[in-house]
C-alpha cells in the first residue's frame, strides 16, 4: 500500500516536471511570436507559473520519494518548496513594476493598437 | 526512467534559456530585456534543481533562493530607474 502511494507521488511530480519543460519551450516561443512588450508579458506568466512553481512543486514531490539522495532528501524537497512559494509571490509583483516603469516612461509603444485608455499618446 | 525523463527535461530548459538569450541581445525595448532575463533566471533555477537531482549534489540546491530573490530585485531596480531616471539613495 505505501509502495502504491510512493509511486503515485513520484509520477505525480515526474508529470509535473514534463510538463513545466514543455511549457517553458512554448514561453520561449511565445517571446518571439508576440508583437510588443505589453503583450509578452503573458509568455513571461507562462514561463513563471508553468515553467517554474509548477516543476519545483513536482520536483520538491520526487525528491521526497528518491532514496538515492539519502537524508538530503527532505533538504532537496522544502528547499523546492521554498522556492516555489517565493516564485509565486515574486514574479507577478515584479511584472507588474516592470511593466509599470515602461509604460510611465514610455519607453515601448503599443503597437499593433486596440485601445491605450491610460495614455492615448503611446497608441500606434 | 527517472533520470531520462529529468535529463529530457534539463535539455527542454536549456533550450528556453537559450531561445531567450538571443532575445535579451536583440529585444527590441528595454523591456523585452528585462523580461527575456527573468524567463532565463527562472528557467536555471529549474535547472539548477533538476541537475542537483541528477547528479546527485544536494548543494547546489542552495542556489536557487538567492536567484529568485536576484531577479526581483532586479526588476525593481530597473522599473524605478525608467520611472524617475535614477535608482535613489
Amino acid at each position: 500500500m505505501l509502495d502504491l502511494f510512493i509511486l503515485i507521488i513520484r509520477y505525480i511530480g515526474l508529470a509535473l516536471i514534463t510538463l513545466g519543460g514543455f511549457a517553458s519551450v512554448i514561453a520561449a516561443i511565445g517571446f518571439y511570436r508576440f508583437k510588443n512588450f505589453y503583450l509578452r508579458l503573458h509568455p513571461l506568466t507562462i514561463n513563471t507559473i508553468w515553467g517554474c512553481v509548477f516543476p519545483l512543486t513536482g520536483i520538491s514531490l520526487l525528491t521526497i520519494t528518491l532514496e538515492e539522495l539519502g537524508a538530503y532528501k527532505w533538504f532537496m524537497a522544502g528547499a523546492s518548496f521554498i522556492t516555489a512559494l517565493i516564485v509565486l509571490m515574486l514574479a507577478p509583483a515584479g511584472s507588474h513594476a516592470i511593466a509599470r516603469g515602461v509604460h510611465k516612461s514610455r519607453t515601448a509603444r503599443v503597437k499593433p493598437c486596440i485601445a491605450d485608455l491610460l495614455d492615448k499618446d503611446l497608441c500606434g | 526512467m527517472i533520470w531520462e525523463i529529468v535529463l529530457f527535461v534539463s535539455i527542454l530548459y536549456l533550450l528556453n534559456i537559450v531561445l531567450l538569450t538571443i532575445i535579451v541581445f536583440k529585444g527590441p525595448t528595454i523591456g523585452d530585456q528585462v523580461l527575456a532575463i527573468d524567463g532565463i533566471t527562472y528557467g536555471s533555477i529549474v535547472l539548477l534543481i533538476l541537475f542537483s537531482i541528477y547528479f546527485k549534489e544536494p548543494i547546489l540546491t542552495v542556489v536557487a533562493i538567492p536567484l529568485a530573490l536576484w531577479v526581483y530585485a532586479l526588476d525593481i531596480y530597473v522599473s524605478k530607474y525608467l520611472e524617475r531616471g535614477d535608482l535613489g539613495a
